[in-house]
């Protein structure tokens, strides 16, 4: 197993993903399906999840095969515009829906804003992921480039209509990388949003937790709740800036192996979530008013998602000094 | 303004250089981690009142929060342990740093706030939730500044250090 592997095994969910979450939505658009509609929230949730790993094991991979016979650089660069641009979509249109799922907790539906705003996102992501499919397929599927073995040079790269025009608002990979590193007080300022976004992390999402678990039960489940867009307004802050300082300085990330386990406790809590509120135990424990008890499981999802939040901040802090550990084991 | 010689002394102390060179996972970057955690404690808790205070979750009960200042507490007593070790790491760095008294103040400043908040607001017994709240509304806010103060400042320190060592100028 290599980056390589790795994100094969991953960029075919952000792309498959994308087209089911956005089919879901449609058919429930017009069959006027609520249920549907937030089904299909919860894929673009997810799938907003999974290209983040998809998304950084793409510089590993580049690492590992841009000397190799037979690869262009040049594509690798298209690919990775492509990303930098189609990745961002993903997020947005994950973020948009998780705004979508809260408002349809009271109303049974998300507003109207929302809906028409996911609509437009997950359009433009399906096609923007799609294209960076394709650009990454062009890297290495000889069988595709019609027996053209040769690698392509820059010059006689095609695109077609389609994405010659998408590619004028790729953003080129060293200029974003520039752009993020240009100036330490940029550099500065969204480290300190990484800090007060992990802050409201811990301070709501945190507070629930150890309600669950049984201290602070003088506190009622539901109003602690509604805290939550504090918490997930800072998950939102945390993944723009961890996202936009990886693609500033990769070289800093991907050889730690601290950031890959940190990514991996990520992914976990997005399982947390999913046995959180996909299970039913949200239904019992937000019912809970002061001084009550919460089930078992609740207590055992709330413990686990708490351990995730401190391994995802242990991680986050050992990535520096173990910057190095995974160089040469590829 | 010369160095004072005393930061140098700390800094050839066994405990200084095993804090800094120490290849232990136990070393500099785990008082780095809990340092972390400290921070995302009080200022996580803190912030969750302040919130509060100035409308967020409004049917939340403000009295039984009195509690979270249990965890400010324990929060600030693991970043004074764990930054005096830091400041014996590097006391050339930190202390001729002048952003790392602007850290300094607004800690001050914030746990000022803080412990009057706890005093005046949650612990009057005998104010009513709005009395609190009218109460605590200027409090909350000023918090908010001085921790977001806090956390910037503390995060300028690497980029504004004049000195890595005693003798040794950043930047040259």
């Amino acid at each position: 197993m290599n980056y390589a592997h790795l994100h094969l095994l991953l960029n075919h969910f952000p792309i498959i993903g994308s087209i089911v979450g956005l089919g879901l939505f449609l058919v429930s658009f017009f069959g006027k399906n609520q249920d549907l509609k937030r089904a299909s929230y919860i894929v673009f949730v997810g799938i907003a999840l999974i290209t983040i790993p998809a998304f950084l094991t793409g510089f590993g991979a580049q690492q590992m095969i841009k000397d190799g016979a037979g690869v262009s650089d040049a594509l690798i660069r298209r690919h990775e515009s492509s990303a930098l641009l189609s990745m961002w979509f993903m997020e947005v249109t994950g973020a948009l829906a998780l705004i979508g799922l809260w408002q349809s907790q009271a109303t049974a539906r998300p507003s109207r804003w929302n809906v028409t705003a996911v609509l437009i996102f997950s359009l433009l992501s399906v096609v923007l992921i799609g294209r960076t499919g394709n650009t990454g397929g062009d890297i290495r599927h000889p069988e595709d480039q019609t027996g053209n073995a040769a690698p392509m040079a820059e010059g006689t790269m095609k695109d077609g209509a389609v994405g010659a025009f998408l590619h004028n608002f790729e953003p080129d990979p060293d200029k974003f990388s520039e752009a993020m590193t240009f100036s330490k007080w940029w550099w500065t300022f969204m480290m300190a949003m990484h800090f007060l976004g992990l802050i409201l992390i811990v301070g709501t999402v945190g507070l629930l937790d150890i309600r669950i678990m049984g201290f602070l039960k003088q506190l009622p489940v539901a109003p602690l709740h509604r805290l939550l867009p504090w918490g997930l307004a800072g998950l939102g802050i945390n993944i723009a800036t961890g996202l936009m300082a990886f693609a500033g300085r990769p070289d800093n990330y991907i050889f730690s192996a601290a950031l890959w386990l940190k990514i991996l406790a990520l992914m976990l809590l997005g399982v947390n979530a999913v046995a959180f509120y996909l299970t039913g135990i949200f239904g019992q424990v937000k019912r809970l008013e002061a001084g009550e008890d919460a089930p078992f499981s609740a207590k055992l999802v709330a413990a686990s998602g708490l351990f995730l939040w401190f391994a995802v901040i242990t991680m986050g802090r050992y990535i520096q000094p173990l910057t190095d550990t995974l160089l040469g084991t590829n | 303004m010369a160095v004072p010689e005393i930061f140098n002394t700390i800094e050839q102390s066994g405990i200084s250089i095993w804090l800094r060179e120490s290849q232990s996972i136990f070393g500099f970057y785990f008082i780095l981690l809990f340092h972390t955690i400290g921070m995302s404690l009080v200022v996580g808790a803190n912030a969750v009142v302040d919130l509060r205070i100035l409308g967020v979750a409004s049917d939340l009960p403000l009295r039984p929060l009195k509690r979270l200042f249990g965890i400010m507490w324990t929060g600030l007593g693991i970043n004074v342990t764990t930054g005096l070790l830091l400041l014996t790491a590097y006391p050339t760095k930190a202390l001729t740093n002048p952003d790392f008294y602007v850290k300094l103040s607004f800690i001050g400043l914030a746990v000022f706030t803080m412990r009057r908040m706890n005093l005046q607001v949650l612990g009057g017994s005998s104010l009513s939730e709005a009395a609190m709240i009218a109460k605590g509304k200027v409090m909350a806010k000023w918090s908010l500044v001085f921790w977001i103060g806090a956390v910037g400042a503390g995060r300028l320190l690497s980029e504004t250090s004049r000195y890595f060592f005693y003798g040794h100028p950043a930047g040259g």
